[in-house]
């Protein structure tokens, strides 16, 4: 069918928040900075302000919209593949491949440069081997959903084993990596999640519209003209990339991929997670947990990847619980 | 258009459902596929709407190799209704039947007014338009179907497969479901269906096909070929064989 009145209505209140919220995130912090400034700054005045507000927020909170977004679209794609909303690169092995690589990189010696390279290389090496355990069965759901929970808990141990055996200082440096965080982070990796955004647009437009048979069966799929196992891989290979590319530039900002999509697909009652609410979701999400990181225990910052993971754990039970009602 | 199944092998795995098998069923004419269970009627329809693949010999849609043209472009000429389709959670009568014009969508012109235009008009036919905004999970087994029908309606194609429609459906939706097939076929279609019920099978087939063991025992008009000694035969169950009292086909009766 056509998008519907409520998807598009749900999507501009989100939109709306998050506007309010990138705002928000500009003014709040040491020192405060009234919105009247921000905007003046942002708009091209000359103002008092414009170091705190142009060189040290923007970028953090423009890339966190970036990032949300990514995590977003990633977890509604591999949910959707799925049909299990357990079923998110951060459960299903992504992450924890990104993980491991980027620590053997830190503990190794790699020049800075190859850190995200090697994360990237990880994610989707942990995703082939996921997807190849589950294409024995046609991807079919449960059988992919159980065969990346045993990847990640595996991929999880050997992260363990290089940092603990590492230089005490080096798997600090791991460890730090491995919770996401956008602290000292902006432009580098806003470009390169925007890069790849972009380039795959045309892939998500795409997307958009071949999600709408992924919760039919294959039988039914098939005789409206679709491969569904071709499909499903498709569609599982683009949420794979993105994910594995945010995650390879902000580290594991976990369960913004778990939780964005579902609160989307709750908030517009639809059988799967829409793509675009998501996306605003999942925005919104990072840059209310990078503002809460930055304020709750100031001048101490936490990682967004904390405050994230703090919300994504009652989120889980909170689904155990609903499922069985 | 016509559907002819030549030298046609097929199965699961290691298993072989049947082998060399040959069939062709009618333009325009409401075709049912009868057997007992295992017999292989259902393998042989979802090998005719190539949900499944042959292993040997082709199935001939006027003529051109089913297994070799796009998938898309059988998908508009040809309707298929699996048996027992999952049905998506909380999606609406409208949005399923909508799916039906995903042969004719593509990912840069997603909907138009013809894509509304036949969702609404198969609605109609299939009678669930006064269910358009409700959610397809919380309707009733014999409302289901329909919509399910609907959704392939929806997909304009000459010819419409189904899988045991009216399996799980108490009578009184079976015949619902029957009649709405038989109409179809009256507006030029080509149906084929596999039944359980021989009587439903011999009144509403023009052309019927009995299979036991993967092979094709007898193929015909119902009044034709159904008798005592093809029943035992296909089914192994003795029996009487009288005109229906309401339409003169023939009737089983379990001896």
């Amino acid at each position: 069918m056509r998008v519907k009145g409520r998807t598009v209505a749900v999507s501009a209140i989100i939109l709306v928040l998050l506007v309010v919220a990138f705002v928000v995130a500009l003014c709040l912090g040491k020192p405060y900075v009234a919105p009247g400034d921000v905007l003046r700054s942002l708009f091209g005045e000359v103002t008092p302000y414009d170091v705190v507000v142009q060189r040290l927020r923007l970028p953090r909170v423009v890339l966190a919209v970036v990032v949300g977004a990514c995590f977003g679209v990633a977890g509604a794609l591999i949910q959707s593949v799925a049909r299990n909303p357990l079923a998110s690169p951060d459960v299903v092995g992504i992450t924890q491949g990104a993980g491991l690589a980027a620590t053997i990189a830190l503990t190794s010696g790699a020049a800075a440069v190859v850190i995200a390279p090697a994360a990237l290389g990880g994610g989707l090496l942990a995703a082939a081997v996921v997807l190849g355990l589950g294409a024995r069965h046609g991807l079919a759901a449960q059988r992919f959903v159980l065969a990346g929970v045993a990847v990640a808990i595996a991929l999880r141990a050997l992260t363990e084993i290089v940092m603990l055996t590492a230089e005490p200082i080096d798997g600090q440096r791991a460890h730090i990596w491995l919770v996401g965080t956008l602290a000292g982070r902006g432009w580098t990796e806003t470009s390169w999640l925007a890069i790849t955004l972009l380039v795959l647009l045309p892939v998500l437009a795409w997307a958009g519209w071949a999600l709408r048979t992924s919760a039919l069966d294959d039988d039914t799929a098939k005789g409206l003209g679709v491969r569904p196992v071709a499909r499903r891989a498709g569609l599982a290979a683009v949420g794979v990339l993105l994910a594995a590319m945010v995650t390879a530039q902000v580290g594991a900002v976990d369960f913004v991929a778990l939780v964005a999509p579902q609160v989307a697909r709750r908030l517009v009652r639809a059988e799967r997670p829409p793509l675009i609410a998501a996306a605003l979701t999942g925005s919104l999400l990072v840059v209310l947990a990078d503002l809460a990181g930055r304020l709750l225990f100031a001048p101490t910052q936490l990682p967004a990847g904390v405050i994230t993971a703090a919300i994504g754990g009652p989120y889980l039970l909170f689904l155990l619980v609903r499922r069985k009602s | 258009m016509k559907l002819i199944a030549r030298d046609l092998s097929a199965g699961y795995g290691p298993r072989s459902v049947f082998e060399n098998l040959g069939v062709e069923l009618p333009a325009g004419a409401f075709t049912v596929i009868v057997g007992p269970n295992a017999c292989g009627k259902s393998t042989l329809l979802r090998t005719l709407a190539r949900l499944l693949p042959v292993r040997h010999g082709s199935v001939l849609l006027d003529g051109a190799d089913i297994h070799s043209l796009p998938t898309r472009e059988v998908a508009r000429r040809l309707g298929v209704l699996p048996q027992s389709p999952l049905v998506p959670e909380g999606v609406t009568v409208r949005d399923l039947v909508g799916r039906g014009r995903q042969p004719h969508q593509s990912w840069w012109r997603q909907w138009s007014d013809q894509d509304s235009a036949a969702v609404h008009e198969a609605m109609g036919q299939a009678g669930v338009g006064d269910l358009a905004t409700r959610a397809v999970d919380q309707l009733s087994g014999g409302q289901r179907q329909r919509v399910w029908i609907a959704m392939t309606l929806a997909q304009q194609t000459e010819a419409l497969l189904l899988d045991e429609p009216t399996t799980f459906l108490d009578l009184a939706h079976q015949v619902e479901v029957l009649d709405l097939l038989g109409r179809m076929r009256d507006d030029g279609r080509t149906v084929v269906a596999v039944l359980h019920d021989l009587n439903q099978a011999a009144r509403y087939a023009d052309h019927l096909v009995a299979m036991r063991d993967g092979r094709v025992v007898a193929s015909g008009a119902p009044r034709e070929i159904v008798t005592a000694e093809l029943v035992r035969n296909v089914f192994g169950l003795d029996c009487v064989v009288v005109p229906c009292p309401v339409t003169g086909a023939p009737l089983v009766v379990p001896a």
